[in-house]
């Protein structure tokens, strides 16, 4: 019997990387965020051991090119820019984290409670819209205004930010579970609406919450880096990764290290969080494989 | 059309109010009296009743922000503390800058964006599509006033080839204006466009594998033809929105971005306001990028009307 072979036109393909090693390459590339998010915070847990003292001023060297000595350089106080960079690390981790927990801790039981029950669902998700009429680094910037300067005003507004993001993730992913068949025979066994929240409902929408944490954090770590950039955000004196960037603008022709290394620092650690949390979404939400939205806005 | 155009702009209705009030509760929000933190700590307890009652923070909460309402709805944002004017006047003598910078970042960012995604899904999972991905990527890991600074130092400092800070109002000719805003418009644009390449490329990918696309290949078109005029125009819907959004993002990315190149704009004066606790210019910059923010919202909404006659039956 003659074979029939119906011969589909492929899309041009200039020269295909055969699917398995497609596969592996994704798999390498969310290895290789993973290494630099271990790295990242390994030198964040570490700082009082790998870095010297990050606020001594040792006028004498101040703007001193990078050295043996001091390997990324002085800044204009004569402040070792290394240190500097470690601990900025450390403060983006210490913020990163916390505005983690406190977005999902609100939104998660925000979305939950707007997903459960239907009267609740309009008055939530209309606060929540509302907030997310404003651009991120808008609303952020607005709040620490009328908060003042501190490392917990910073986390407290980030948090504030985001918290809708994570709120509405958690909603949609809540309307679709409360519907389906198990939900459904647990409710007609008696299951209360806490346990039917808590035990049926919320483990099965943790996985497009969890895909959302590692960009949550990156955002964080941005805003965190942009309001000390712009001078409202942690306090001069606190080593934190937008505020060497604040002082290197000004000093760019003479030390232009002051830009370079915590610049670099905040590509990594950004670059690291986004691979992660790509190769998070593929393995967690096969669904969305391949999509490349979704991800709060950051500045 | 006519009922969907209506209940997009009644949806406005209780976000708008949600705006409003937040503009209201910031000013609430700091610690401790706003009229003494606004006064400053060496103000006599006159200038800080003086404030109370020109700001009318003397009045009960619920009084204030029934008032609050009515000003907002005559366009009347209050009056800068510092300044001395109309927080109004303040924010127009500032808005070209701003405007033009987010416009000019907006056209580089689609114009890069949409080409590269385009292609990357046309040549899927080809050594072109994984650079254009690997680059993307790398855009989207760095922030925009970063990119900035390393644009001021490489392209202002060691090359010379643009004005490293500062800004050249249009009535002093567009070709110096122009010239002052290449780089910080780069500095916003290209991170935008890694965006937009990366949802291009995801949305022709799904619409290159629907049913009439192969109908299309089967019967005979060019690949030409498939690619650029059946996918790109279904595959424009979600590109579409986010070219929208980038609006809205840019213009808060411009905020952040007039910081690194000196640009006076309503970046440089939120943030001077920031500093100065001049909460009616806050507030009323505030609300202003988020009345944008919405109504490009809206706009994106309504074009899905021309772009996608599916819509227009719903």
């Amino acid at each position: 019997m003659a074979r029939l072979t119906i011969a589909i036109p492929q899309a041009p393909a200039g020269r295909r990387l055969p699917p398995a090693l497609a596969v592996l390459l994704r798999r390498k590339i969310a290895v290789l965020g993973a290494v630099l998010m271990v790295l990242t915070t390994a030198v964040g847990l570490l700082a009082p051991v790998i870095a010297g003292n990050p606020t001594h001023m040792d006028v004498a060297a101040r703007l001193g090119a990078p050295s043996a000595a001091r390997w990324f350089g002085t800044d204009d106080l004569g402040r070792d820019v290394f240190s500097r960079v470690v601990y900025g690390a450390r403060l983006s981790l210490l913020v990163g984290t916390t505005v983690v927990v406190l977005t999902f801790g609100a939104g998660v039981s925000a979305g939950l409670l707007a997903g459960y029950f239907r009267a609740l669902d309009n008055p939530i998700m209309r606060v929540m819209d509302g907030l997310m009429a404003f651009p991120a680094i808008i609303l952020a910037i607005a709040l620490m205004a009328s908060l003042g300067p501190s490392v917990s005003n910073v986390i407290l507004a980030i948090a504030v930010v985001y918290t809708p993001r994570v709120a509405r993730v958690v909603r949609g992913a809540v309307l679709v579970i409360r519907e389906t068949a198990y939900v459904e025979a647990a409710r007609a066994l008696g299951a209360a609406d806490a346990s039917l929240m808590l035990r049926h409902i919320l483990p099965n929408c943790l996985s497009p919450v969890i895909v959302q944490g590692s960009f949550v954090f990156a955002a964080a770590v941005l805003t965190e880096a942009a309001l000390s950039f712009l001078g409202v955000g942690v306090p001069p004196y606190v080593p934190s990764w937008g505020n060497i960037l604040s002082e290197g603008r000004l000093y760019l022709q003479q030390a232009p290290w002051l830009v370079l290394y915590p610049g670099g620092a905040i590509m990594l650690t950004i670059l690291g969080l986004n691979l992660f949390g790509d190769g998070l979404r593929d393995l967690l939400d096969p669904k969305l494989r391949g999509l490349g939205s979704e991800r709060p806005g950051a500045s | 059309m006519k009922t969907y155009v209506l209940r997009r702009l009644l949806a406005l209705i209780p976000v708008a109010l949600v705006v409003a009030t937040v503009g209201f509760v910031l000013i609430h929000l700091a610690p401790g009296d706003p009229a003494s933190i606004i006064a400053g700590p060496d103000a006599s307890a006159e200038d800080v009743s003086k404030i109370a009652q020109q700001l009318g923070l003397d009045q009960p909460l619920h009084v204030q922000l029934v008032r609050w309402y009515g000003r907002l709805l005559q366009g009347d944002l209050g009056s800068s503390i510092f300044l001395r004017k109309p927080v109004t006047e303040a924010i127009l003598d500032r808005a070209e800058p701003t405007l033009l910078l987010t416009l000019a970042a907006v056209l580089i960012a689609v114009l890069i964006g949409v080409p590269a995604g385009v292609l990357s899904a046309r040549y899927h999972n080809s050594a072109t599509d994984q650079a254009f991905m690997m680059l993307a990527l790398a855009g989207i890991s760095i922030p925009n006033f970063l990119l900035g600074l390393l644009f001021v130092l490489v392209f202002g400092v060691w090359l010379g080839w643009f004005p490293v800070a500062g800004y050249s109002p249009l009535e002093d000719g567009w070709p110096a204006t122009l010239r002052s805003l290449v780089l910080p418009a780069f500095a916003l644009g290209l991170v935008q466009s890694a965006l937009i390449a990366r949802i291009a490329r995801s949305s022709m990918l799904d619409v290159l594998r629907e049913q009439f696309i192969v109908a299309g290949r089967a019967k005979g078109l060019g690949e030409r033809a498939v690619v650029y005029k059946h996918a790109l125009r279904n595959a424009l819907v979600p590109t579409v929105t986010v070219i929208g959004i980038s609006f809205a993002v840019l213009i808060s990315g411009a905020v952040v971005v007039e910081t690194v190149f000196n640009i006076p704009g309503l970046g440089r004066l939120i943030i001077s306001a920031v500093l100065r606790r001049d909460y009616p210019v806050v507030q009323g910059v505030v609300l202003v990028i988020a009345g944008v923010y919405m109504l490009m919202n809206l706009l994106v909404d309504l074009s899905y009307l021309l772009i996608d006659p599916r819509v227009r039956y719903r």
